[in-house]
């Protein structure tokens, strides 16, 4: 089968860089992401992003020559953490301080560490449903490594720092965290950048029995860039996979996190805040397969949507027949500020077994009058009003960090530079 | 976990044979199996129909042949071969008044308990008796008629007051507006008018009773209601339908006009056969319905429980055009052994200050699959536009499957959306607590669904409340989780 026409240039891109290493499975993938083409809005989980900007340039993948980088302080974690940037999809030493590990530890440029590619290479790869996730696979070149061996608690977090300024570029990045038993890990990931680029990013997630993950980004991309993430998260019994993804950045963004369980008794949580603007488009997707018994999930996602932007939540949460005892909570609250602003919900259950607790709830609607009232009432000027309640609503998705290392300060301190400036 | 002596009852109970599967024998003039241009214009021939209603169901026919079977709902349909059903059937004898009616007509009625002349007057409803495709009798016509109330069937309204029929037809759903729909456009045998005139309440609840008899007929109803200024009625839909051994294909269309300031009532039981145990038969039933509030401060509630049919595609919607207009939909939904049902509701908002409530109960046993689809979409005219919805499913056993996909569109920051659901078994306290009282594991399960249902039953008119408390017992009785 000819590929289609909008992926050609992609096949090119592919054949002239020919990134090293899994030739045949690179192949696969391209083929896949050719077959599967790009996603238009007849795919149902595509049907409320517009993708025009993505059908009209071909964004090549960047060639990794690294561009003068400003100071990264803004979006950088104020407290201790082992710490690495990458630059236009690829690891940049001087500019990362990683620091003393503990033993056994392995974490830095995922390029670095041949040896652990093969892991990040999932089925879905080259026989899923995602075209971007099998672009990825075909053209990643770089990205970060973390992996954690059996027992071992790594008490300071650990910090990524991807600067994307490569203008009609893209950043195929894969990512890999590798928990063993009973290893603890806190992970902080932060995009930014300026120009017109596409940051294309997959992580792979496993986490072995009884091991805990926090996972917290924020994805503050260039108002003009287009940034998808995908995380798929394999969860051994009593596991805990903890994430929380703070949205600002970018013109169209999507951020998919899929959890699978695979032993009894794992939890996970995840939460999101995107704080949107301007032009913006930004999608949060979940996906929760309990294919086991008695594992918990909860989801809190809570969206400011303003002057013409459009926020997505899809939600999804699937139930196997076997999963008893199997608790779901799924919860999407949405403030809609301006009248041209849009925010479509779909938050989905699909139950199979009958010994579960599962809801979910979603709501949209404007900054509550008599709250707003109540502030004024007491000499507090409007506008700071509506800050400070926009502030209140973002702080209950944040919140639900398990904190012991002033993360939520981290994301307070982002809501509130967000808060500060206008349009970009 | 359900005990073994649990599913044990519900064996017994959903084994029992399906009440109303009999077969009424009368020469059927039926179409042989087939669908192409001159079935359609055979159909419209038969009925004595005008020009521009032919133009109109030929133009749905050309629509059809391009379009594909939806597969977007949670259902597993073996394919359908359109061309395997007789699209149309009436009795022989086309009677002129109740006296005339064939015998065993009336004698299937009675065994379903509508003894016709009786129950309308007892009951003070105008029944529009459908058998198979052609409506055969009608009555309190008369009563109706003195308010200036039309009630009566498709065709005759056709041909005794085309200009309404021209003028509202396909308004609210096209010809185009789905496959199913398209269908029903090109080939719909026959099915319900109702006009009430400005001001008028109807003074009675107007129901039809559907059945289908004759053997490989698809049925492909239409009805159409038009409620004019500040008028009121309620309209009660209900079904039962003989047992069979293949799969009936069934695609109704039901429009709805509310002017300014009118209200309609649309309730319906659907208790057509569900297939037997094993999933073998049963009707295919691809509904669509829809109102439209076109005039300002107008009322459309759809409540609805769905008890029966193999598989069910139903989204029974009110597009809220009027300032003020208001869109409710109650929805029981039960499916049982292999039964599926993908069924939900549409709520857009259009005008200002409309608002809509969506109660939804979804009870699965057996190995019955039920799925919530919905959409609530907030126009960006819809000033302080409001929404609440509430979808609640209970699971009885451990081998069925409950099902939530709502749509929320919000395009107005006035506007405000309520969603809840949740997802529930039956407890074991609960039967406990119950059965130590005294009660029979039958009688507790039947108290704590109709219970679970109360929000939605206490919709419905009262000759359908006391049958539908029926149906859930029958429908679940002794399935208890």
């Amino acid at each position: 089968m000819s590929p289609k026409p909008e992926t050609a240039p992609y096949r090119t891109a592919f054949d002239r860089h020919h990134p090293a290493g899994h030739d045949e499975r690179r192949e696969a993938a391209l083929s896949r992401f050719e077959t599967l083409g790009f996603p238009t809005r007849r795919d149902e989980a595509w049907r409320f992003t517009d993708l025009k900007k993505l059908h009209r340039a071909v964004f090549a993948p960047a060639e990794g020559a690294i561009h003068a980088v400003p100071d990264l302080v803004p979006w950088r974690f104020a407290g201790d953490a082992h710490r690495i940037v990458l630059v236009n999809g690829r690891f940049a030493r001087e500019l990362s301080q990683v620091g003393d590990l503990p033993k056994g530890v392995i974490f830095g440029s995922l390029a670095a560490n041949p040896a652990l590619i093969e892991q990040t290479f999932d089925p879905t790869d080259t026989e899923g449903g995602q075209a971007f996730t099998a672009l990825n696979a075909a053209l990643f070149a770089d990205g970060f490594a973390l992996v954690v061996p059996a027992g071992v608690h790594l008490d300071v977090p650990v910090e990524i720092v991807h600067w994307g300024a490569a203008s009609g570029r893209s950043f195929h990045l894969r990512h890999l965290i590798a928990l063993g038993a009973g290893a603890t890990a806190t992970v902080i990931e932060t995009y930014a950048g300026q120009g017109d680029y596409w940051t294309n990013a997959v992580t792979t997630v496993r986490l072995d029995a009884g091991a805990k993950l926090r996972h917290a980004k924020l994805q503050d991309e260039s108002s003009l860039a287009i940034h998808f993430a995908q995380v798929r998260a394999d969860l051994a019994s009593d596991a805990r996979y903890e994430s929380f993804v703070l949205t600002l950045g970018g013109n169209l963004s999507r951020h998919d996190s899929a959890v699978l369980y695979g032993g009894a008794d794992a939890t996970c949580g995840l939460f999101g805040a995107y704080l949107l603007r301007g032009e913006q488009e930004a999608t949060n997707a979940t996906f929760v397969d309990h294919a086991v018994p008695s594992c918990t999930t909860t989801e809190v996602f809570k969206g400011v949507v303003d002057e013409r932007a459009h926020g997505v939540f899809l939600g999804s949460i699937m139930v196997r027949q076997d999963a008893q005892k199997t608790n779901a909570n799924q919860l999407n609250k949405n403030l809609l500020l301006s009248p041209r602003a849009a925010v479509d919900t779909k938050p989905q259950l699909e139950i199979l077994a009958d010994d579960v607790k599962c809801s979910h709830g979603a709501t949209v609607g404007d900054l509550d009058e008599e709250a707003l009232f109540y502030l004024e009432a007491r000499g507090i000027p409007a506008p700071e009003a509506r800050r400070m309640l926009i502030e209140a609503f973002a702080a209950d998705a944040i919140d639900q960090i398990e904190d012991d290392v002033d993360l939520r300060a981290h994301f307070v301190t982002q809501v509130q530079r967000w808060l500060g400036g206008g349009a970009k | 976990m359900t005990a073994p002596d649990d599913l044990e009852t519900v064996r017994a109970v959903t084994g029992e044979g399906y009440k109303y599967g009999f077969v009424t024998d009368i020469e059927s003039d039926s179409l042989p199996p087939g669908l192409s241009e001159d079935t359609v214009r055979f159909i419209s021939a038969k009925k004595g129909e005008p020009q521009w209603l032919l133009d109109w169901r030929l133009e749905a026919y050309r629509h059809w042949l391009k379009m594909e079977n939806p597969d977007w709902a949670k259902l597993r349909i073996a394919p359908i071969d359109y061309q395997a059903s007789s699209y149309y059937s009436a009795p022989k004898e086309g009677p002129k008044s109740l006296d005339e009616v064939d015998p065993e007509l009336l004698k299937t009625y009675e065994k379903l308990g509508i003894p016709l002349g009786e129950r309308a007057a007892l009951a003070g409803v105008a029944v529009d008796a459908v058998f198979d495709s052609v409506s055969v009798a009608t009555t309190f016509k008369a009563k109706l008629g003195e308010l200036g109330i039309i009630f009566c069937s498709f065709g005759e309204a056709v041909r005794e007051h085309p200009d309404l029929v021209r003028k509202y037809l396909g308004s609210v759903v096209p010809q185009g507006d789905n496959f199913f729909a398209a269908l029903n456009s090109a080939v719909f045998s026959d099915g319900s008018f109702a006009y009430v005139p400005p001001g008028i309440r109807c003074p009675m609840e107007l129901s039809t009773y559907f059945r289908i008899n004759a053997a490989k007929s698809g049925q492909f109803e239409r009805t159409l209601l038009v409620c004019d200024k500040g008028s009121y009625v309620s309209y009660l839909e209900g079904c039962t339908a003989p047992q069979r051994d293949e799969n009936q294909l069934h695609a109704a269309v039901v429009e709805l006009v509310a002017l300014e300031d009118a209200q309609i009532k649309y309730s319906t039981v659907q208790n057509w056969y569900p297939g037997d145990a094993e999933g073998k038969g049963g009707i295919y039933n691809f509904v669509t319905k829809r109102g439209a509030c076109r005039g300002a401060r107008a009322k459309i509630s759809w409540t609805q429980v769905e008890t029966g049919s193999a598989i069910t595609w139903k989204y029974p919607s009110c597009l809220l055009e009027g300032d003020d207009s208001v869109g409710e939909f109650y929805s029981v939904a039960i499916t049982n052994n292999l039964q599926q049902a993908d069924t939900g509701t549409k709520m857009i908002h259009l005008g200002k200050n409309t608002s809509s409530t969506i109660i939804s109960k979804g009870i699965s046993a057996g190995r019955g699959q039920n799925t919530y689809r919905g959409l609530v979409r907030m126009q960006p005219k819809a000033q302080n536009a409001r929404n609440y919805t509430q979808c609640d499913s209970l699971l009885i056993g451990d081998r069925c499957g409950a099902h939530t996909v709502p749509y929320i569109e919000v395009r107005n920051p006035s506007a405000r959306v309520e969603h809840e659901a949740t997802t529930s078994k039956i407890s074991d306290d609960q039967m406990f607590y119950c059965q130590q009282r005294g009660l029979s594991k039958e009688d507790a399960l039947s108290l704590i669904v109709n219970g679970f249902c109360r929000e939605v039953l206490k919709e419905l008119p009262m000759e359908f409340a006391v049958e539908a408390q029926k149906l859930l017992a029958v429908s679940l009785e002794g399935s208890v989780g």
